[in-house]
């Protein structure tokens, strides 16, 4: 025969705290989930150019801390790792930035170069895979300008000449990129340009390694290898890898990651404050019973349990129309906005451990009132 | 997370059944501290056998209800010696009081029902206590039949009258058939009717199955079911007499009228 649950009762009893209570635990929870979608919408924003950049295993230098600051090393680094089994094709990728004038108000601003060898296939965006495009690559002084620069920089038309840290330069073509927070504006460029551009850089030193791997290839496995292989002044990551250490860098370094913080510490107070207050008039409606069941001969810490279980189930009963509303709310915000908001298994997980926390931290507070219940009283 | 109300260190405390329920010397008991400090209870000295129904009477502010919490193990023993069911209460912890408090009925002058429960559940709450409770349900109601609320034992507190909810604090206190019952102004919240069948209910349980009650009320009419009435003033046990003595020591006529005419 199992025991009377106490908890369970005292809940449904009165249905309307019960209502308002899961409201409040959903209400906290949806706000803690879209502080969470939008953080990690906005910090999605700063690296998806890494998905039009086509590599398996990325190089860098161990000094370098996001793609617009980077240290260069050999270029001999990626030959090396050219010869491991696994690996189908090497690319060479030169960053970095100059001063380009806006033709039209004469104002300079830094504007982010990557300097490519026109034969490889570095990018997949489309604008860029016809062989009318590496021509364009090839001529001397001619870039490609991403579309989604900034509008500072002036017009975009083809053909247009202008200065770029005192050499002239002229726009060959455009692409779609965008760069996040990592530049406002980008430039794509021949390898030659890019050593003319930036003397005293040569060929030799590059900022970025590209690496490709054969159809099927264990990636992780290769790039084990290639972290036994290759000396310490090369740093081997996956795509995962160097995407997650962009975000870990704009989320250390940026509002980002203290605004949605305070957001979802906010939340998270407040959905405290609102179970405790339900769990608190509970108890204090109960006090009387509570104190007969000391009396009686139950333990303090069979009121303290009693208590944690109404906690729990308030968490679990308000986590879930909390989350099916945030999900609703994701698909809208996706619609209106195109942030790459949504849900991942990780945030479900972590925002049900934090419903769980607050409510039994909730719990915690209010329980004191009735484990101290004087049964004496209640005579 | 299973809500077990034992803990290893709060075990029901045996119950030495050839000691008498009650013992009580040299008991003083204060109030507050330092200039605060109050006495009311001043060197009392009581033995309540088994089986015996006492009532205890006395004005307000008498000590009465501190008595009965006292014996009932829900305060601290400061001074002198408290025996209940054979057990010492001077100086035992917090924990242990709990396993004494577990050969106890108690019942409050408020029902202190959980309005969430229903009747039968209520008293199976009290079954529960106990190590093995497989047959609550029956035993709950089964004494809620003794009772009398056979058709009423899946009612929420809410749906039954003030009589029918003493009852069930009643059924709450006595399904565990503790050997020491302890009462405090359990009809004072009832009309008149449902407070003598009440007691005569307590008496009747009480009778047959050999238990100790000890009760406290200020209601004359129900006097008669009592062996003995103890008479507290002011902290000091002024009389301790049988029902007949304290008839006539109280005016005879007097009692007769308040006691008989209603
Ligand atoms: N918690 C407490 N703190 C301080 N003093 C108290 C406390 N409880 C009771 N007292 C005092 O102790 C004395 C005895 O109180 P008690 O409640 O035992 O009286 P009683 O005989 O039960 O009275 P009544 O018939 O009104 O219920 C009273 O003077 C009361 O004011
Ligand atoms: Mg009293």
């Amino acid at each position: 025969m199992k025991r009377t649950p106490l908890a369970v009762l005292n809940l449904l009893h009165e249905r309307t705290r019960l209502l308002v209570a899961i409201a409040g635990v959903a209400f906290a929870v949806l706000l803690i989930f879209m502080n969470l979608g939008f953080q990690g919408a906005l910090l999605k924003t700063t690296v998806t150019f890494y998905d039009q950049i086509q590599a398996d295993i990325f190089l860098t230098s161990p000094q370098s801390l996001e793609i617009s600051t980077t240290k260069e090393f050999p270029r001999t680094r990626l030959y090396q790792a050219a010869g491991v089994a696994g690996v189908e094709r090497v690319m060479p990728l030169y960053l970095e930035s100059l001063l380009w004038r806006n033709p039209e108000t004469r104002l300079s601003r830094a504007m982010f170069v990557f300097g490519v060898n026109p034969q490889d296939p570095v990018f997949a965006m489309p604008e860029l895979q016809t062989a009318a495009a590496r021509t364009i690559l090839v001529q001397p002084d001619t870039v490609l300008i991403d579309r989604l620069s900034r509008a500072d920089f002036g017009p975009q038309t083809v053909g247009l000449e202008t200065e770029a840290s005192r050499r002239r330069v002229i726009i060959g073509g455009q692409y779609t990129l965008g760069s996040g927070f990592a530049a406002d504006g980008t430039l794509i460029m021949s390898d030659q340009n890019f050593v003319r551009f930036f003397t005293p850089r040569s060929f030799d030193q590059i900022n970025l390694g590209l690496i490709q791997t054969s159809e099927g290839a264990n990636v992780p496995a290769i790039a084990a290898t290639l972290r036994q292989q290759l000396p310490a002044d090369v740093q081997v990551m996956t795509r995962r890898d160097i995407i997650q250490n962009d975000l870990l860098y704009w989320l250390e370094n940026t509002a980002i990651g203290f605004i949605f913080t305070l957001g979802v510490i906010v939340s998270f107070i407040v959905g405290t404050v609102i179970v405790y207050q339900i769990l608190y008039t509970d108890i204090r409606d109960h006090l009387k019973e509570y104190a007969t069941l000391k009396a009686m001969g139950y333990s303090g810490r069979y009121l303290f349990v009693v208590v944690l279980q109404e906690a729990l189930i308030l968490a679990v009963t308000g986590y879930i129309p909390g989350f099916i509303a945030a999900f609703g709310l994701y698909q809208l915000t996706f619609q209106a906005t195109n942030l790459p908001i949504e849900m991942t298994l990780n945030r479900l997980i972590l925002v049900f451990i934090l419903t769980v926390i607050m409510c039994s931290l909730s719990g915690l507070i209010s329980v004191r009132r009735a484990v101290t219940a004087d049964p004496a009283e209640v005579f | 997370m299973a809500a077990s109300p034992a803990s290893s260190a709060t075990e029901t405390s045996p119950d030495n059944s050839a000691a008498p329920a009650v013992q009580i010397r040299h008991l003083n008991y204060f109030f507050g501290t330092g200039e605060l400090r109050k006495q009311v209870l001043f060197d009392i000295n009581l033995d309540l056998p088994r089986g015996q129904i006492v009532i205890m009477t006395g004005p307000s502010g008498s000590g009465k209800t501190t008595l009965l919490t006292l014996i009932g193990a829900l305060r601290t023993v400061h001074a002198g010696s408290l025996q209940v069911l054979g057990q010492e209460l001077m100086g035992l912890s917090s924990r242990k009081l709990v396993g004494v408090r577990r050969n106890i009925g108690f019942i409050f002058q408020a029902h202190n029902l959980f309005e969430s429960l229903t009747a039968a559940q209520n008293v199976e709450m009290a079954v529960e206590l106990q190590p093995q409770f497989h047959a609550k349900r029956t035993q709950a109601t089964e004494i809620l039949g003794q009772l009398g609320l056979d058709n009423r034992v899946d009612y929420k507190p809410e749906s039954l009258s003030g009589g029918q909810k003493q009852r069930v604090a009643i059924a709450r206190a006595l399904v565990n058939q503790p050997p020491l019952i302890l009462a405090d102004e359990p009809t004072a919240a009832l009309d008149k009717k449902s407070g003598r069948d009440v007691v005569t209910l307590m008496q009747k349980l009480a009778k047959e199955d050999n238990r100790t009650i000890l009760m406290v009320t200020h209601d004359n009419r129900i006097l008669d079911v009592a062996d003995r009435i103890i008479n507290l003033v002011d902290g000091y046990i002024e009389s301790d007499e049988t029902l007949d003595t304290f008839n006539t020591t109280h005016d005879p006529k007097n009692l007769d009228q308040q006691m008989f005419i209603l």
